[in-house]
């Protein structure tokens, strides 16, 4: 690939006495679209918390851009241009779409000197966003918990689009879509990647993995178990590194857990 | 359901505190006799000053996900603090100023400050130390009001200067300046939650705090500032308080805290958090002045205000219970 965009070093993390990271080392391109994989509990959404902001590493280095980078919260990792969407959706229901769409960044403009919420403006974008993935939801004004889990689910993947930045985490974005919409966010990604966007997406499909990734990195039991062109593998190998049946990386010997 | 249908629900559930003062009023008009008079009104109104204060910032908190026993504490330490200070009997040292209505900003500043300490104490507890609001403000309640004891040795401040009892005494359309300032503080903080960045975070915070985070809302930031705003709004109850009284007492204000937390319950603020807006608050004061006022006319005795208060409470938290059973059916 071309430049680096993200590179992680011997990354580490405990949750007391659970470690959920043993050391992950892989880079990401610009323009580059990773599908992480791995079993339940293999450490994934660890890795894209700590990568967002959301949790500290216990130990190892993480470069940006060629930089140090170690987020102390998400707004700092955002402020970088990592944009995430997590695996347990991360809306307020009790406020409308568009309150959502806007979440810590609303758009304001002077009155009388004092900033105040331009939802004018908001909900313009909003509509632009959802009409440009081909998202119907009814009223934008309507309050998230009033939607269905689809239509959270596509709430957020617009809201990365829109926003963009440099390096994108997708966290099982799809879960909750229907074909169409899963159709459309995966052309969404490589969309996003072909303007130098690095992506990361996590799923447990590998037909969706194979679909949209140039690279795919297996996760298994807390260290990288495999890291491969898409084009030199297939769902048989990738299956073979997830569970441990084949020994492509530095993963322990067998018994994956849950 | 229906689209229309469950809006036209919404709006209901939304602005029901709205249509029970209507009733409340329309009610006491038609059954307590010499109820339905402007004087009366115009007292309800002004009744509703300094509880609606305390109860504007108890609500930017619970909005916020989390609680604040203390205000009531707060307001009489800020009212004590006044008096002490201000006041020309009694316990009070009773400083003056050239010009005399300098000691105006002078009382409200010194009790806004000691009043946002004691927030921002309380916000540093539950922010930054993880301890539970509830506890933390409930230790703060009890201290608070230990040290309006202590400081006052149980006696009491009175008669503050003309030129700050003049807020209290001047009267605009029937209703005093006291009460002015207090609709005036319902405008500008309704405006905050509904058109600033600040009160639409505060919304999402207690809506889903974890979600808030991850978007990069500097949460701990904002949860302090809720604290620090509701202990400087509560001292502003107290200033009002002091004023109306012209001076101050050890127990001032005892009580005052279940009657905020009534009407901030009935104006539809939730207490998970997330739900509400402070205009609905007002109309919660409304009504428990509304019924305040006609226990009096009737000429109930006091102690019966009290039951009647603790079963107002009751009926709040059961209604927010209500409320949130009906939205889940709703959604
Ligand atoms: N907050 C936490 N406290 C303690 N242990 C945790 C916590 N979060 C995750 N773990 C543990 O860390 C390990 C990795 O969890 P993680 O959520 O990263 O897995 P995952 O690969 O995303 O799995 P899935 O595919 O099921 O989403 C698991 O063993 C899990 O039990
Ligand atoms: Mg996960």
């Amino acid at each position: 690939m071309t430049d680096q965009l993200l590179v992680l070093d011997k990354v580490t993390k405990n949750y007391g006495a659970v470690q959920a990271l043993r050391g992950v080392s892989f880079s990401i391109g610009k323009g580059e679209v990773i599908a992480l994989l791995g079993d339940n509990g293999a450490g994934k959404s660890t890795l894209v918390k700590i990568i967002s902001g959301g949790l500290e590493a216990t130990s190892g280095s993480m470069h940006f851009e060629g930089g140090e980078f170690r987020p102390k919260s998400p707004s700092e990792a955002k402020a970088a241009g990592i944009e995430t969407v997590y695996q347990d959706l991360s809306l307020c229901t009790n406020v409308d779409v568009v309150a959502n769409f806007f979440m810590g960044r609303e758009l304001t403009r002077s009155m009388m000197g004092i900033k105040v919420l331009d939802e004018r403006r908001m909900e313009e974008q909003v509509a632009a966003a959802m009409e440009n993935a081909g998202t119907r939801i009814p009223s934008l004004r309507t309050k998230v918990e009033h939607l269905s889990g689809g239509q959270r689910q596509a709430i957020e993947l617009n809201r990365f689009v829109h926003w963009g930045g440099k390096l994108v985490l997708l966290d099982e974005p799809f879960a909750a879509l229907g074909v169409e919409q899963t159709k459309r966010g995966l052309q969404m990604i490589r969309k996003v990647a072909a303007q130098g966007i690095g992506v990361v997406i996590i799923t447990h499909i590998m037909q969706q993995a194979f679909q949209v990734a140039d690279r795919m990195v297996v996760i298994r039991q807390g260290v990288v178990a495999g890291d491969v062109p898409t084009k030199q593998t297939n769902a048989d190998a990738v299956i073979g590194m997830i569970t441990g049946e084949t020994l492509t990386g530095a993963g322990p010997g067998e018994g994956v857990g849950e | 359901m229906q689209q229309s249908q469950r809006r036209s629900l919404e709006f209901v559930l939304d602005n029901l505190v709205w249509f029970m003062l209507l009733a409340v009023l329309a009610i006491f008009s038609a059954a307590v006799p010499s109820y339905f008079q402007p004087g009366i009104f115009a007292n309800i109104i002004e009744q509703s000053s300094v509880l609606g204060v305390m109860s504007i910032g108890l609500a930017l908190v619970i909005i916020a996900g989390h609680m604040d026993l203390s205000v009531e504490s707060v307001a009489a330490l800020s009212a004590m603090a006044t008096g002490i200070l201000f006041a020309s009997s009694g316990i009070g040292m009773g400083i003056t100023f050239t010009p005399g209505w300098l000691v105006v900003p002078a009382s409200l500043l010194i009790g806004i400050v000691v009043g946002g300490l004691i927030g921002a104490l309380n916000g540093y507890l539950v922010v930054k130390v993880k301890m539970n609001a509830f506890i933390v403000t409930l230790s703060s309640f009890i201290w608070v009001r230990g040290l309006v004891v202590a400081t006052s040795g149980g006696r009491s401040a009175q008669n503050l200067a003309d030129e700050v009892r003049f807020l209290a005494i001047q009267r605009f359309l029937g209703i005093p300046l006291t009460a002015y300032i207090a609709i005036l503080c319902f405008v500008g903080f309704s405006f905050m939650m509904a058109k600033t960045r600040l009160g639409r975070h505060l919304l999402m915070i207690g809506g889903n705090e974890a979600a808030a985070f991850r978007a990069g809302i500097k949460v701990d930031k904002v949860l302090m500032i809720a604290f620090i705003l509701s202990g400087a709004i509560a001292a502003l109850a107290g200033w009002l308080l002091a004023i109306r009284t012209s001076g101050a007492t050890a127990n001032l204000g005892a009580g005052m805290l279940f009657n905020a937390f009534a009407a901030v319950v009935i104006g539809g603020v939730s207490l998970k958090g997330g739900l509400g807006a402070l205009p609905g608050v007002y109309a919660g004061v409304l009504l428990l002045s509304s019924i305040n006022t006609a226990i009096n006319l009737m000429g109930l005795p006091a102690h019966y205000t009290q039951v009647i208060h603790g079963l107002l409470v009751l009926a709040a938290v059961l209604l927010d219970t209500l409320k949130q059973t009906i939205r889940k059916q709703l959604a």
